[in-house]
Formats: structure tokens, sequence, C-alpha cells
């Protein structure tokens, strides 16, 4: 980050959030990467600790919240540091949604691991994580040395998360058909896997903050989309 | 969200914290007269040590008046009268003990103006120790300028040029050779009179950048227009109006969310 204002208080400040918003980052990735091996491993323990530690999050975006509120109320910035500022206070909100939705996968896995049903078609939430773990990883990179390249390419590598999603919807809808005994499972996979696509789309929402971060412009080209799972019924 | 319970207008107090754990000015109903035109009316506060405070207000509320009492500038105004107490280190300032010349060199001040004498860059810093009797020789006094011009941030600028005049500088380096000049006498205070107003914007951010470093060793007290300024520089900050001490607090929360609805007027711009 180009820090070399007169005021080194004003650069000790944006220091600190920028180092607030990147350990808000890390652990929300964290926490993705734990509940999706998690629901591989369907290890209770590990579970239980993804979910109890959402609070981490939620305070560390409190601490960004407030530190960029009195940097604008204090410090009046401009241009590139108002720039950055605005995009840490909306990121530092993603990345708290996500750790929402760490925790909702993994309430879901915990009560998968109840229902017990014995043969679970998770190949492509396994597949889905892992894309979306990269997004993320790239999307934080892209964060920190200010990468726009890098953070176009996370915004429109989202459709092979879609794809995906549409798959696996459609994989579940079907077992849900012929097994109704499968339904409550069923239901249960299905929400894990919006949720992973969610969490994609929320990364690319933040490789767009990166691009306006660098830029000063909104990416105005059409995102490339897969998810079709609203727009047709099943056969 | 001010309400009528809290309508700390109707209360006539001042809002915030007015004590300092760590004082070292205190003022203590403080009134302030111009002939028969009262300008500072019962103002409480004390200053810390090592802390650099805002007195923030719209023209004519007093800050700039209730700051020249700390070192009795305004002993000069024949119809000025002073009623209260003020303490230094404990010390009543107004005590008709109290010798002006020592005291206004432990509670020194920067004007609005720059001002510096007519005289070279090192006389310009040379002169408190001097008359103040603080050197013990030409190398001492040699120490004591090079010293002040490091810690006002101009000596890199200047220190091959000591000997030229000190109204030859631009009016930023002026300004920071008043400040070494006010500390070149080790003071305990330094009273500010909206130091950069006549400044650019990169010659202000310096002077403020040397206020932020000269707070870890004195205490500092700033009357500013710019309420700017104020969020930028200061710990603490007070708001006056109409010669009242109507809030002071942290400057973070005067600043986010003061809890007069006068203060929140003014830094609002809806008064001024």
């Amino acid at each position: 980050m180009d820090n070399n204002h007169i005021s080194s208080l004003f650069d000790k400040d944006l220091n600190k959030l920028n180092n607030n918003l990147l350990s808000l980052g890390n652990t929300a990735l964290d926490q993705f990467d734990k509940c999706i091996n998690n629901f591989g491993t369907q290890d209770i323990d590990k579970i239980e600790k993804v979910i109890n530690s959402d609070k981490i999050l939620d305070d560390l975006d409190d601490k960004v919240q407030k530190l960029g509120f009195e940097i604008i109320a204090l410090r009046a910035p401009q241009a590139a540091d108002l720039r950055r500022i605005i995009v840490a206070l909306k990121v530092a909100t993603i990345f708290e949604r996500i750790g929402d939705y760490s925790r909702n996968i993994s309430n879901r896995t915990k009560l998968l691991i109840e229902l017990n049903y014995s043969d679970l078609p998770g190949v492509n939430i396994g597949k889905m994580g892992q894309k979306t773990q990269t997004m993320f990883e790239d999307v934080l990179e892209a964060y920190m040395n200010e990468d726009d390249k890098l953070a176009v390419k996370v915004r429109n590598s989202d459709f092979k998360v879609d794809k995906l999603h549409t798959e696996y919807y459609l994989e579940i809808i079907s077992s849900m058909q012929r097994n109704k005994n499968f339904a409550p499972t069923g239901a249960h996979l299905l929400f894990i896997a919006k949720n992973i696509e969610r969490v994609a789309d929320y990364v690319t929402d933040i490789a767009e903050q990166v691009y306006f971060l660098v830029n000063g412009s909104v990416l105005s080209d059409h995102r490339p989309k897969a998810d079709e799972t609203s727009l047709k019924v099943p056969d | 969200m001010i309400n009528e319970e809290n309508d700390f207008r109707k209360l006539d107090l001042t809002v915030g914290d007015v004590f300092s754990k760590d004082a070292r000015l205190k003022a203590r109903n403080v009134n302030v007269f111009y002939g028969n035109n009262k300008a500072i009316d019962n103002v409480t506060i004390d200053i810390g040590n090592k802390e650099v405070i805002s007195f923030i207000g719209p023209s004519g509320c007093g800050k700039s008046t209730f700051l020249r009492c700390f070192n009795r500038m305004n002993d000069t105004i024949d119809t000025c009268r002073v009623e209260g107490k003020i303490t230094l280190e404990d010390e009543n300032i107004y005590d008709r003990k109290i010798d002006v010349v020592p005291l206004r060199a432990r509670i020194g001040m920067v004007f609005q103006k720059p001002n510096p004498f007519p005289k070279s860059i090192y006389d310009n810093v040379a002169y408190g120790p001097r008359i103040h009797g603080l050197c013990e020789n030409k190398d001492h006094l040699d120490g004591i300028v090079e010293q002040s011009l490091k810690r006002a941030g101009l000596w890199e600028e200047v220190n091959d040029r000591l000997l030229s005049a000190g109204t030859g500088l631009s009016g930023g380096q002026q300004q920071r050779l008043c400040i070494a000049r006010a500390i070149a006498v080790s003071p305990e205070v330094i009273l500010m009179d909206e130091p950069c107003s006549a400044l650019d914007p990169i010659a202000t951010a310096k002077i403020e950048e040397l206020i932020h470093e000269l707070g870890n060793e004195y205490s500092i007290v700033i009357v500013t227009h710019s309420m700017q300024q104020a969020a930028r520089v200061s710990k603490r900050t007070a708001y006056f109006h109409l010669g009242k001490l109507i809030e002071v607090g942290k400057t973070k929360n005067i600043f986010t969310r003061p809890k007069h609805s006068q203060t929140e007027a003014y830094i609002s711009g809806k008064i001024g």
C-alpha cells in the first residue's frame, strides 16, 4: 500500500484499517476452507469449532467499520484514500457475510450427520468449494497487491461455480424425485450448494471492489453467469 | 439523538469531561470582560500534560480570548478584565507576585501570522534563551538553536543559512521558525492561535505533523477555525459558543457522536 502522507497519523490509521481488513479476510477464508473440508470429513468437533468462531469475524468487522467511520470523520480522505476506506467498509461487510454462510454450511453439515443418509452425492460440493476457495485466495491477493487484472480474472471465473451448482441442483432434485426419503437430506444439500454459490458471488463482488479501488471506476461489462437453477424447471 | 431531557442548553452546563487526571493547566469559573461586555462566561476546563487540545467555535465565540488568558496576553488590553482562577502546575498565574515574562516562557505562543523578528534565523531562535538566561556559553546556545530547529522540522532546510534573515523564509518555514523560537525556552505549554490560517495545504500539513510530534513533549492548545484541522491534530476538542464552553471531549467522539445539539449543528455546518 502506497503510504506517504505528510501526516504520519493518517498513514498509521490507514495501515491499521488495511491490516484489520486483511485479518478479517484471512479469517473468513480460513473459516470457509474449514467448513468445506468438514463437509468431507464430517468431524463434529471441527464443525462445532467453525460454528463457534463466527463471533471472531463479527468483532473484526466491527473494528473495521468503527475505524473507517472515524477516519472519514476525522481525516476527510480524498481520491484513492477515500476509495480505500469506502471499499474497506464494503468488503468487510462481505467478509462477515461469507462467515455467516460458512456457519450455515457447518450447521447443515451437522444436521446431515444426524440424518445419517448412507450415500451422499457430494462430489460437486467439493469441486464448488475448491473453485470458490481458489477464487477467494486470488481475490485476497488482488486486494493486497492492488492487482486489477487478477481481480477481473476472479470475477470472470464465477461462471464455473455457477455451472457446477446448476449440475448439482439438477442431480439432487432428480434424486429427491426418485427417493422421497432422501428429501430432508437433499434439501440441506441444496442449501449448502446454494450457500457456496453465494460465497463465490460475494467473492466476485470483492473483485469488483478491488477494480474500483485501483481504477476509480466500476466494471461495466457483462459478467459471465451460468446459474440456471432459477431459470428452468428440472426435467 | 438530542431530546428535551438531554438538551443541555436548558441546563446551562458544559457537556463532557472538562477535568483531566493529569492536568497541567486548570481554568476554574473563568469570566472575561471587555469593558461591560462579557466575552467568556464561567468556563472551567483542564489542559492535560502532553495533550493536544483544540478550541473550536464560530467567530466571536471567545476561543481566542480564552486562549490568551493562559499566558496573560489579555493584560495588554486596557479594557479587559479576567475573573476566576487559572493555575499552571497548581500556581495561580494571575497572582500579583507572578512575573509575566517568565510565565510567557513557560507558556509559549504561536500566532496566526508568522511573526519572525527582523533578525537572522539563528537570532530568532537564540533570542529567548538569551533574555531568559538559559544558555551557559556560545556552544550551549548553538546546541539549543540546533535542537529547537530540529524539533520544529526546519533544521534540514536552513542549517546552511542560519545567518540569513528569518523574514526571507517562506510562510510555512517562518511559522516553523516561530515554533522553534517558542520551544527554544523549553516551555511547558504551547498556545497556537490559528497557526495555519496563512499557510497553503502542504505547509499546513507539515505544521500539523509537527504539532503531533510536539504533543509527545508539550501540552498544546490550538485555536482553529478549521474543524478538519481540529479533527486531524487534537486528541481532545472543546466547542465554544457565545462565550460559553458548550462541550468538551475526545476528538473522535466530538466529530462522530457529539452529545450537545449545538456542537452537532456547528460541526455539521448548520450554524456559524
